[in-house]
């Protein structure tokens, strides 16, 4: 390979859509060729400059208040340059002087015309309710949301159950913003943005302020409401959105407008992420106004597919202008708190990381945690957790299949299938009930630390028809794992509690909504002896347990190192 | 493929002056960059964002080739900024602060030359420089959107590299000449 076409290959070697032998042969010719060693340095500099451009500008949106403005500027403007009505001025203003010319009659015959009648008023609904909250101090608002309580905070998921998530953000004097979810919690305190992790006890720092950070920009966006607002009548104008107004009366007999948004995102039907993140889901957005304050009051968004509707985000308070306490600044962090790397560094030997497939990064990584190389595995990940160590750590790669993408994510989807290494939990077992019936209360992990009790949320069992007393504790732990590797509800119910069952059906069913092979994810235990425990008065039953995982790895490489990560899918 | 910044510039003058949005759509990131480097402030940077599009809007008639509106924009932006120095410049006067008014470092020139360059890019390179970094797209989706290869916006990605590499070493921090074309 020669200088010139080296050169014209660095790009999509940077941006990983080089074929393989090319970018090896690209990145041979850059090792011997120091103008070439030159060019990529600079090439790599500027597109971290217009990554960091494209990052800083990703929330401005002024379609709207340009439009406006334009409106409302037109008619004076045109008077000064155009007092005859000039070819080109007529000409620019002809479609709005028909829509919003100074003769009321042409107003109201052209709205009418125009629109349906409930539309235009919609429209004036969310302009006055985009007015009313143009120059707030702060707001706070807290909904629940249909997702997993430690996954992204823009992640949806209907079969979930709802998470409380919320929102504090100052804009004045100084921006200062915390989000927070079940597993997760974000606070910029006007210096730097932090996030923790609680699932691991890890976080991450950028270490200065943000608007928005962390996959919560969908989040800010609704804080500010007056920009979101106006994009909604923008968005509903521009793609056709449809949009409703109807009236009601809160419980406080107060008139309420309710304005509803049928909105069409534009990934396709069969893209992967379709539907699992805010910014890729069709939606039917409901917001309600206070018909005298003009103030938005609540938002429901419904998640709307082919197989019906269903409700997956509600806000039912939000506080304007209210001060916000000094404390929610702050982010408490455990003592043993692991820190992940916000971007992973250029490596002495990037250059082997960078000129990877995904596929050929997504089996290092694995083959990396196979052999609990974690410094290796650190490479593509990070931060490296005791909770990944334990959960990754041997385990045995089936098979990868063929990459694929999503029109939407910056990376690449790697399909994999993995035997995790059997691990030991201990099962706790009692028959203290009024039946005398074995039942299992709880599981522990090796080290006996209580991972799911179950004890309190058992009901007495029933006396059954065929109430078997005789089955040993280790008995009943091997009929439990088999009623639940048969997806056998009501067996499975004989031995546990009701609210256990529940959340295992949910679980498969939720594994079976998002296409994983469930007869594959569930666990095969192996039961082993029971021994009694004074302590607790009950039985704990040694199993060892093995699982074999089929999912799509994430993988991406639009960071400084020009490196893959994995950003998902174990 | 989106039409071209000729053939919305084209329906604004032909009485359809809605469609000045997609061009709003298309620029406000790239204009609000250039302009946050400038003015290294965010909440002005919006609003001076949002001034150069009015006043771009209403200098439509004015504009002699449309299919360099990007570059147009900017030197309508870079005249903005200059108001509001003079402003910010003249508050400090008026209220006899000490504080100095900023002076431009040559790294802060810099940074806001390479929107420049942006700017002057051919189209077809700066069209994938702003589908790529401004709007978020992978290399991939670009060619989906543009329905080309992906083999050529690499190749435009890499053209427009080299152009921008140039021009940030050579060109010194100047004013747009098509500035001209407002007065």
């Amino acid at each position: 390979m020669n200088c010139d076409d080296c050169q014209e290959n660095l790009v999509a070697n940077l941006e990983g859509v080089l074929d393989p032998q090319t970018a090896a042969d690209c990145r041979q010719h850059v090792e011997e060729c120091p103008a070439c060693q030159s060019v990529e340095e600079a090439t790599f500099k500027l597109h971290q400059e217009l990554l960091g451009r494209g990052q800083a500008a990703s929330r401005v949106s002024l379609v709207g208040s340009v439009m406006g403005r334009i409106r409302d500027e037109r008619p004076k403007q045109a008077a000064e340059a155009n007092p005859d009505g000039g070819a080109i001025f007529g000409k620019i203003f002809a479609r709005w002087a028909l829509a919003l010319g100074t003769a009321a009659a042409a107003i109201v015959l052209t709205i009418l015309l125009a629109l349906p009648r409930t539309q235009a008023t919609a429209d004036e609904v969310l302009a006055k309710g985009a007015q009313a909250v143009a120059n707030l101090t702060s707001i706070h608002f807290r909904g629940q949301l249909r997702t997993a309580p430690a996954d992204n905070f823009s992640y949806i998921n209907p079969e979930a159950d709802f998470c409380t998530i919320e929102l504090w953000e100052q804009f004045k004097p100084e921006l200062k913003w915390r989000a927070e979810k079940p597993g997760r919690v974000l606070v910029m305190n006007g210096r730097s943005t932090v996030m923790l992790m609680k699932s691991n006890d890890s976080a991450v720092k950028i270490p200065q302020r943000t608007a928005s950070a962390f996959d919560t920009e969908w989040l800010h966006r609704i804080a500010n409401l007056s920009k979101t607002i106006n994009n909604e009548l923008n968005n509903a104008r521009a793609k056709g959105w449809k949009l409703d107004l109807a009236e009601g009366t809160g419980a406080d007999g107060t008139l309420k407008s309710i304005v509803t948004i049928m909105a069409k995102s534009d990934v396709p039907d069969n893209d992967y992420v379709k539907n699992s993140f805010f910014e890729n889901a069709d939606t039917r957005r409901v917001y309600t106004f206070d018909k005298q304050s003009e103030l938005l009051e609540t938002v429901q968004i419904y998640l709307t597919r082919p197989s019906g509707e269903v409700k997956i985000f509600d806000i039912d308070q939000i506080d304007y202008n209210q001060a916000i306490d000094a404390s929610i600044w702050n982010l408490e962090l455990p003592a043993d708190v692991t820190w992940a790397q916000l971007e992973p560094p250029k490596l002495p030997d990037n250059r082997k990381y960078a000129s990877m497939t995904a596929e050929q990064a997504a089996r290092a990584f694995l083959e990396a945690c196979a052999g609990e190389d974690w410094n290796e595995a650190g490479k593509f990940m990070s931060p490296i957790t005791p909770d990944v160590k334990q959960y990754l750590g041997g385990l045995k790669i089936v098979s990868l299949g063929k990459p694929f993408t999503s029109t939407v994510y910056p990376g690449v989807f790697v399909p994999y299938e993995i035997e995790l290494r059997p691990q030991e939990i201990n099962v706790r077992v009692s028959n203290a009930n009024a039946a005398k019936r074995c039942v299992v209360t709880g599981i522990y992990d090796s080290k006996l630390h209580l991972q799911q009790d179950l004890k309190g949320a058992t009901t007495e069992p029933e006396t059954l028809s065929d109430n078997d007393a005789r089955l040993s504790p280790a008995q009943t732990v091997q009929a439990y794992f088999d009623a639940q590797s048969k997806f056998d509800w009501v067996e499975m119910r004989k031995f546990t509690s009701e609210s256990d069952v529940a959340e295992t059906k949910s679980q498969i069913e939720m594994a079976k909504k998002l296409g994983m092979d469930v007869q594959k994810l569930m666990p095969v235990v192996e039961v082993g002896q029971a021994t009694w425990s004074a302590d607790q008065s009950a039985w704990f039953v040694k199993c060892s347990m093995s699982q074999t995982k089929k999912w799509n790895l994430a993988v991406r490489k639009d960071n400084p190192a020009g490196r893959w990560q994995v950003d998902g899918g174990i | 493929m989106d039409p071209t910044d000729q053939e919305y510039v084209k329906q604004c003058r032909n009485g359809h002056p809605d469609d000045f949005r997609f061009l709003v759509q298309r620029y406000q990131r790239p204009l609000f960059a250039y302009l946050a480097h400038r003015l290294r402030d965010h909440s002005q940077a919006e609003e001076a964002a949002q001034e150069s599009f009015v006043r771009a809007f209403f200098a439509l008639a004015k504009l002699n080739k449309p299919e360099s509106f990007h570059s147009w924009l900017i030197g309508i932006a870079a005249r903005v900024v200059h108001e509001f120095q003079r402003t910010a410049k003249r508050r400090v006067e008026t209220s006899a602060s000490t504080e100095a008014v900023a002076v431009e470092s040559a790294g802060e020139r810099e940074e806001y030359v390479l929107d420049e360059a942006i700017a002057a890019l051919p189209e077809s390179q700066r069209e994938v420089i702003l589908l790529r970094y401004y709007e978020g797209l992978s290399c991939q989706q670009v060619a989906d959107r543009l329905r080309t290869p992906v083999g050529t916006v690499t190749k435009n990605l890499s053209r427009a590299y080299a152009g921008l590499r140039q021009s940030v070493q050579s060109q010194p921090p100047a004013e747009r000449s098509s500035e001209h074309e407002l007065r």
